[in-house]
């Protein structure tokens, strides 16, 4: 009688177990060919301010209206980082999880590393959107936090915060006082009347950065790290001379005052660094 | 019949042969597999608890303070609340003696004291550092417990309270000695953590098991918040004040829409004092001085029973918190930047505006909260 070894129980056994065996071991098997491998990115959120990083919590700092101030915190969010490539094409970072949250007091935060293979190729620029776009702000749609703590009241918009710049100011008189630099959905109030009962409309106050000086190849098989610095004192210079005595302490209300913070905001508030 | 079918198929020596050979590769990769999870189990009858749900709020956060080494169950929240609710916890069986976590936190005080103490005090009538916290929403805690946030989980809180002289006045071990005698507890805790063991671990998990059950989500507000009831025109006006920076500007410490829970579990300098003597305040945990004087800034849910107010319960009613907010801020180096009305002194409300504010908040009252038979005292204690 002849024995068909395929189907016989030692076979079958000796198959499992082997296959088990390659199954626990495969993970170890790592074939790396860079000329094969994807590329991939790495942001690191930096903070500076006057060329130096960011100090907290000490009025060392003097803004260009001559306002002295310190800063204790600084949260924000950016959206939509795309690559754009010379030949035209354009890559969307993580379309997945399109918004990222940055805070000075978590370090977690102050790093991104994409999950997404990076197309090779030469990038003209990295462009984002600073703050959320309203077609994607929506409330409770962080209901964690610390994202959620950014929440924008319905009643001013809806939403999420921006940016939040906390700090303190030295006014005129010697007093310090603390500073809101908050930006989000901005209000229209008929006859200037800074009430809820009197907003006509909203005002979308995001706004995209083409990070400057943000071009570089990229290799197969790279691993690129790159830094997103924010240089705090632009926030309150070019092409606007944001003064604490003019707007005070807190400006959610103020559309006047977000609006010099955005118009900065896109000038020179961020920078690309990468080695 | 398929089996009948293999053995015909070849012989028997063949299939002896290809079985010990089978057999040997078999019993040698399940030594492999099992060759660490070899320890002899002692041949106790256990217990498989019943695996507890918590149903997240709409609004509410997705993630849980639940300690992996701690998984809620049905049989562990119900021995917690047993153990909440017993008097002998503190280790202690003379009726003068007794005290349990609810002696102060009591469940129609949003399991808070209450007035009129400000100071709780422990049964051998040490006062507590400050006044107390409400047990409420503690799930959603992510590890700051207590005024200053120096407690990291339930389950530590409840040791301590064990052993501080100004609570049970205790010991760990007294206290698993008084229980641990006590007729039903065993099997109490056979049903919740598998084996009848009383421990001083399994004490504090259950209880804070229990705990983690305390939630409040059906105030006015949050039926408001889905669609459910309307506001009316003061509670809303009251609302608007909350939740805008020309208004009052509650809403960046304290939530609102976007973050139901009426805290951000975060410490602030609110502008109470210019001198900071308290060494249990923030800064005494984290080092930084710009932490001096600041305090976590309490949920509001159910806070017209939580009185008296702040971490010293300075002020005895919500009257008295909304006027000093309005009129009585004290500015000093250490103040939370988003006390941006300082400049004015406060937040200047007319009187017809802090009525409008105190009716918001008297939305944020969950009467099924403070009644809910689930978070009450159990009907028959073990041993009574």
């Amino acid at each position: 009688m002849k024995i068909n070894h395929i189907n016989t129980p030692l076979f079958r056994t000796s198959g499992i177990v082997l296959m088990l065996l390659i199954s626990l071991f495969s993970g170890c098997d790592k074939n790396e060919n860079p000329a094969t491998e994807p590329a991939k990115i790495k942001f690191h959120f930096t903070h500076y301010n006057q060329g130096e990083p960011q100090q907290f919590d000490t009025m060392k700092y003097v803004n260009a209206a001559g306002n002295q101030y310190l800063v204790n915190e600084i949260q924000y969010f950016i959206s939509d980082v795309r690559l754009h490539f010379a030949d035209g094409s354009g890559q969307l970072l993580d379309g997945w999880k399109d918004i990222h949250y940055v805070d000075t007091d978590l370090p977690e935060t102050q790093v991104w590393s994409v999950f997404d293979d990076l197309k090779a190729g030469d990038v003209e620029k990295i462009v984002f959107t600073f703050g959320i776009t309203a077609q994607k702000n929506n409330s409770l749609m962080f209901v964690n936090p610390p994202e959620r703590d950014m929440f924008w009241p319905e009643v001013l918009g809806g939403g999420y915060h921006y940016l939040k710049l906390n700090g303190k100011w030295r006014t005129p008189e010697g007093q310090i006082y603390p500073f809101d630099f908050h930006l989000g959905i901005g209000q229209i109030y008929a006859g200037g009347v800074v009430h809820v009962d009197s907003i006509t409309g909203f005002v979308q106050n995001h706004f995209d950065v083409e990070l400057p000086a943000s071009s570089f190849t990229i290799n197969h098989g790279e691993s690129i790290e790159a830094e997103i610095r924010m240089n705090v004192e632009n926030w309150f210079q070019n092409p606007n001379t944001y003064n604490h005595n003019i707007w005070g302490g807190d400006i959610m209300q103020t559309q006047a005052a977000m609006q010099q913070g955005c118009e900065n905001g896109r000038q020179d508030v961020f920078t690309f660094h990468k080695n | 019949m398929k089996l009948q079918k293999f053995f015909c198929s070849f012989s028997q020596t063949d299939y002896f042969q290809t079985k010990i050979v089978s057999a040997t590769l078999i019993f040698a990769f399940s030594g492999l597999i099992l060759l660490s999870c070899t320890k002899e189990q002692p041949a106790v009858e256990t217990y498989q608890p019943t695996p507890y749900e918590i149903e997240i709020p709409y609004g509410f956060p997705t993630l849980l303070n639940i300690p992996d080494d701690n998984p809620m169950t049905v049989e562990g929240v119900e021995l917690g609340r047993v153990l909440f609710y017993d008097g002998r916890l503190n280790g202690r069986t003379h009726p003068d003696s007794l005290m349990s976590c609810a002696t102060c936190h009591r469940p129609e005080n949003s399991f808070e004291i209450g007035q009129p103490r400000p100071y709780p005090f422990g049964v051998t009538g040490n006062p507590t550092h400050h006044a107390m916290l409400p047990l409420i929403n503690l799930v959603w805690n992510m590890g700051t417990y207590g005024w200053n946030g120096s407690v990291p989980s339930i389950e530590a809180d409840v040791l301590l309270v064990i052993s501080s002289a100004a609570e049970f006045d205790s010991s760990p071990e007294r206290v698993v000695n008084t229980i641990s005698n006590i007729a039903g507890y065993p099997e109490l805790f056979r049903k919740a953590f598998g084996t009848p063991e009383v421990t001083p671990d399994r004490i504090a998990k259950a209880i804070a098991q229990f705990i983690r059950t305390l939630i409040s989500s059906n105030t006015r507000f949050d039926k408001y918040m889905r669609g459910e009831v309307q506001l009316t025109p003061e509670e809303l006006r009251g609302f608007v004040l909350f939740t805008t920076e020309e208004g009052a500007d509650c809403f960046h410490c304290h939530g609102g829409f976007g973050n139901p829970l009426f805290t951000t579990n975060l410490f602030y300098n609110n502008g109470k004092d210019s001198v900071f003597t308290d060494p249990y305040d923030r800064f005494s945990v984290t080092g930084n001085t710009m932490h001096r004087g600041a305090y976590k800034a309490t949920t509001l849910r159910n806070i017209e029973f939580t009185g008296p107010y702040m971490h010293d319960g300075r002020f005895e009613t919500l009257d008295e918190v909304i006027d000093f907010y309005s009129h009585h801020l004290i500015n000093t180096p250490y103040i939370d930047p988003l006390m941006h009305h300082i400049a004015n002194g406060g937040i200047q409300l007319t009187p017809i505006e802090k009525e409008e504010l105190k009716a918001f908040i008297k939305t944020l009252r969950d009467e099924e909260f403070l009644a809910n038979p689930d978070f009450g005292a159990p009907e028959k204690l073990p041993g009574q």
